[in-house]
């Protein structure tokens, strides 16, 4: 094997690290799609200071901020299955818990992971929207659901998109961790590729490259949209 | 049609009203006059729920509610009839001039939106802003602002309008054209109960003049009964310090 890198297997290897995409952004939507209303709602128990709600939510930001993504991974990935099993085994339901699609456990984890940044990401942001928009809206008879949805969120969600964006291109990036449970996605479709001839560097390079693409795409569509909702605001900001 | 009996407000242990009465009829222009932190702007958000009263009780029309018990839809209901403009406008930043005023029209009192839109339109034209129908709240100067806030308040046609310092917040050059706002709409008989540091229009667009102190009444009457024959110590002594040196009243 030549010093140089192998352009042929990088080439290849390329489109091999493509077809992880589906499985990455099927990882991605799925969390996001839990995670925002989880996310916002929990937010809101934080804000309103709802009883037990809130420090249920404090606390379980606090335990996802404070621990690994990957650990995560691994107790999910190891505890789920067990605690399932035995549960399975105790009610004699036939159910071959080992042969899931690792994916479940991906929804798993990075949904409830996700869910633990937006709760922080809304609650900055609707803390951002004064108080007397709320005392406006009901004044012309909007109820509470009405006036957040017309009124506070499409302001706080302009605050938020920023922050939105990164949680969701950190997210792209955390799943990449998904290859630890055999997760279909980027990395382990291209390591795999790699394992054959050693050509590790080259798969990480396409790696690097795909995720780079990925990125750049959701953080310029993540942009576009922000515009649009920030249209109301002075040019200057 | 408005009448508000021993109403009470803490906000912890400070106790902002201390039983008040208020009775409003049809056609009012009530001004509430009183130093700051005497309660005023505490009455007025009571009266609409944006500050929740500890004790008393308030019988709109046909709607009779105490305080300590009103439900949500009560509070809907009595909402429905009140408009608010706020010292700091408040209006909804994320729209138009034209949409902050349809908005309570639409979504709150569903009135059809084509409907809703000619009296927005006319709303905004009673207060000279025809010209700023899509204007941002941000693209508008404070007293501009401030009169879309009366166009908002006037659309709802509410049976009455709480005024919580609607000058308050303005540069003084701007006091001018929302007063002259004002004033055109109590002119056409719209009942109103305006908080305010404007002498001027106390005296000459008010037909009730409320003196209030430390929580309470003090005194109460025709704009001439407070402002040339206050009886009671404290308005004299207030109205000795808002009004110009050589403006002389009798006792």
């Amino acid at each position: 094997m030549s010093e140089s890198l192998n352009y042929k297997f990088l080439w290849d290897t390329f489109f091999v690290a493509l077809s992880g995409v589906p499985v990455t952004l099927f990882v991605t939507v799925v969390a996001l799609l839990i995670a925002l209303p989880a996310g916002f709602l929990l937010a809101l128990t934080r804000i309103n200071k709802i009883p037990i709600l809130n420090r249920l939510a404090q606390v379980y930001v606090s335990f996802v901020r404070g621990t690994p993504v990957i650990i995560q991974i691994f107790i999910v990935y190891s505890s789920v299955p067990l605690l399932l099993d035995s549960f399975f085994k105790a009610n004699s339901i036939n159910m071959k818990i080992y042969e899931v699609n690792p994916i479940w456990y991906a929804f798993i984890v990075f949904s409830f992971n996700t869910t633990a940044i937006l709760i922080e990401v809304f609650r900055s942001a609707l803390g951002t929207v004064p108080k007397g928009q709320l005392e406006a809206a009901h004044s012309v008879g909007l109820t509470n659901f009405q006036a957040y949805r017309r009124i506070i969120i499409p302001q706080a969600l302009v605050v938020a998109m920023p922050n939105i964006c990164t949680a969701t291109v950190n997210l792209i990036k955390a799943t990449s961790l998904g290859y630890a449970m055999s997760l279909q996605e980027i990395t382990l479709k291209a390591k795999v590729a790699a394992n054959a001839g050693y050509n590790y560097v080259e798969a990480y390079i396409d790696i690097f490259i795909v995720y780079l693409i990925l990125c750049s795409l959701v953080e310029f569509a993540f942009k576009r949209y922000e515009q649009r909702l920030a249209r109301y605001k002075p040019a200057s900001a | 049609m408005l009448e508000i009996k021993d109403i009470h407000k803490s906000f912890g242990d400070n106790e902002v009203l201390k039983g008040v009465d208020i009775r409003i009829d049809k056609g009012d222009v009530v001004v509430i006059l009183g130093p700051s932190g005497s309660g005023k702007t505490t009455l007025l958000r009571c009266i609409n729920f944006l500050d929740r009263a500890n004790k008393g009780s308030a019988s709109f029309d046909d709607v009779h509610i105490d305080f300590n018990t009103v439900s949500k839809k009560q509070i809907h209901d009595i909402r429905q009839k009140i408009a608010f403009v706020f010292q700091n406008y408040n209006l909804f930043a994320n729209k138009t001039a034209l949409e902050n005023v349809t908005e309570g029209l639409v979504i709150g009192r569903k009135v059809r939106k084509k409907e809703a839109e000619e009296i927005a339109k006319q709303a905004l034209d009673k207060v000279g802003l025809s010209h700023k129908y899509n204007a941002y709240p941000s693209e508008l100067s404070g007293g501009q602002q401030q009169r879309v806030g009366i166009a908002r308040a006037v659309a709802l046609n509410p049976d009455i309008i709480l005024f919580d310092e609607p000058t308050s917040a303005l540069d003084p050059e701007l006091v001018g054209e929302v007063l002259a706002v004002m004033k055109d709409i109590a002119n056409e008989g719209t009942t109103m109960l305006v908080v305010t540091h404007e002498m001027s229009f106390a005296k000459d667009v008010a037909n009730r003049v409320i003196f209030m102190d430390d929580g309470v009444i003090v005194e109460e009457g025709s704009p001439t009964d407070i402002f040339i024959r206050p009886k009671e110590e404290r308005t004299q002594k207030f109205l000795k310090r808002v009004l110009p040196e050589d403006y002389t009243f009798y006792i």
